[in-house]
């Protein structure tokens, strides 16, 4: 197989971020415009049920960003090898590429929209610090656990093609099942199972450790993390190894 | 002899879905729950030995295998078994309007191509972008406008053209060459008379043999993915249209 070069990849990012505003009025602004609604409608609504929260604007926010990024980046996945069909079928750089360039733009994308939010976060009460600086790591491997969840998802999508409609149809199911808009303690002891086996759940928890309680992120949920990733990423692929060189009859 | 490419029993297969099932739905529904997939052999056993300036066109009808045979000579498809051996460069091109991005600009198509094909220096990038504008005959301000607003003949142009301004050492055309007017295959064809002569390999695939015969000297027939035949173009044309 031929070595594919940075600039390869380089180039295909920059396409996908041009494509993404091509043609829009606002360009890049629409996609501030998904997580600021949900943080206008759970601040107006929920913010006096839970007033046991502190900062409850700061709590929702810093969860929801994330969220945001995991459920657009997986339902992007899952469509990226049909997406590039023409290009599997011609093109001799590994088929990992595309889902590397495509989570890649998603990330550059999440990263600008950062700094506005963190803007409003400011306001809200995020304390800045160099504690801060532990966002950097958790968003790598948060983007690695992305990126093997949409490996999953977008291999079996070239055989199933209904993947990728159940999976964004239980990504809302996903979003209530994750303590963004309520806390983890407000779930009755019974169904707390139910939070621990959300991966999302351990991921929350480091997030809000530095952008909401503003300290280092847990070692315990860390290491949860870590070793969620590096089983999914595992996973992800042995699925890619078996089914990739079948995409091509199959797209 | 010395050679450029050579397959040793290379065996290709695909996995296909039995009974046609695409989708989950169907899946639980027919319940085949074991062995939902089966292997689809392509290519069985196959055996080739190319030399570096040989012209070779692969004739056979659908589904025969030959656009496998190139994409595992590009190194797109693994083999299951045998070895693939090239050693000159592959230009991994294949075939026409594979990324072209109809939002994008013809400018912005043609710097695509390029990366995809191995142009990564911006300043040869540049330098070539003209010469494709000037081989596909297309203005500056056609080139500015977005893909999608392009005919397919002009679309099919850009393309083929940031194929043909390279100098390849081996190119790859899977029937393609049916594109753009009149004027402009001949100056396709023209173009492939230049790179052969300056050296190149070219391998063709077509079901027009007679363009086979104007382009290449040595002829493959495949069915079923096996070689029928390897020999001179004229005596591979006969047997390609006695098929049918």
């Amino acid at each position: 197989m031929k070595a594919t070069s940075a600039s390869t990849y380089f180039h295909l990012i920059y396409k996908n971020i041009q494509l993404k505003y091509k043609q829009t009025m606002f360009g890049f602004f629409w996609s501030l415009l998904q997580p600021a609604l949900y943080l206008f409608i759970f601040v107006a609504i929920f913010s006096h049920i839970f007033q046991s929260i502190h900062k409850y604007p700061l709590y929702i926010l810093s969860g929801l960003l994330f969220f945001v990024y995991f459920s657009e980046g997986t339902n992007r996945l899952c469509l990226v090898f049909l997406k590039n069909a023409s290009m599997i079928k011609s093109i001799g750089i590994p088929k990992s590429s595309y889902a590397i360039t495509e989570l890649g733009s998603e990330m550059v994308n999440f990263m600008l929209g950062l700094v506005p939010f963190l803007v409003i976060m400011y306001f809200m009460g995020l304390e800045l610090s160099p504690t801060l600086l532990y966002i950097i790591p958790i968003l790598l491997l948060f983007t690695v656990f992305i990126y093997s969840i949409g490996t999953i998802l977008g291999s079996l999508n070239v055989f199933f093609r209904d993947i990728a409609i159940l999976w964004s149809t239980l990504n809302p199911a996903l979003f209530y099942l994750s303590p963004i808009a309520y806390s983890s303690d407000l779930v009755p002891a019974d169904f707390r199972y139910l939070v621990y086996c959300n991966p999302l759940f351990h991921f929350l928890q480091i997030i809000r450790d530095v952008l909401y309680l503003g300290q280092p992120p847990s070692l315990h949920y860390s290491l949860i993390c870590i070793a969620m990733t590096a089983i999914f990423f595992v996973i992800a692929l042995l699925i890619y190894r078996v089914t990739k060189n079948s995409f091509i009859s199959n797209l | 002899m010395d050679y450029a490419i050579k397959l040793d029993n290379v065996t290709v297969s695909y996995l296909q879905s039995r009974n046609g099932v695409t989708s989950v739905k169907e899946f639980l529904l027919k319940a085949s729950f074991i062995k939902i997939f089966k292997k689809h052999q392509v290519l069985h056993d196959f055996n080739l030995e190319i030399s570096k300036g040989e012209s070779i066109a692969f004739l056979g009808p659908n589904g025969c295998g030959k656009s496998t045979l190139l994409r595992t000579i590009a190194g797109i498809v693994v083999p299951d078994k045998g070895t693939v051996d090239v050693r000159i460069p592959v230009s991994p091109l294949l075939s026409l309007g594979a990324g072209v991005e109809l939002e994008l600009t013809g400018y912005d198509n043609i710097r695509i191509a390029l990366v995809l094909s191995g142009n990564y220096h911006r300043k040869t990038r540049r330098e070539m972008i003209d010469r494709i504008a000037e081989f596909a005959e297309l203005s500056r301000e056609q080139l500015k406008k977005p893909a999608k607003m392009f005919s397919t003949g002009m679309l099919a142009r850009l393309t083929f053209s940031s194929l043909m301004v390279n100098q390849p050492e081996l190119l790859m055309i899977d029937e393609v060459l049916a594109v753009g007017d009149w004027g402009f295959q001949m100056k396709c064809k023209k173009r492939i008379h230049e790179i052969i002569d300056n050296g190149a390999t070219l391998l063709f695939v077509s079901h027009n043999p007679k363009e086979a015969i104007e382009l290449c000297k040595r002829g493959i027939c495949i069915i079923e993915g096996k070689k029928i035949f390897d020999g001179n173009i004229d005596e591979a044309a006969d047997i390609y249209n006695k098929l049918f």
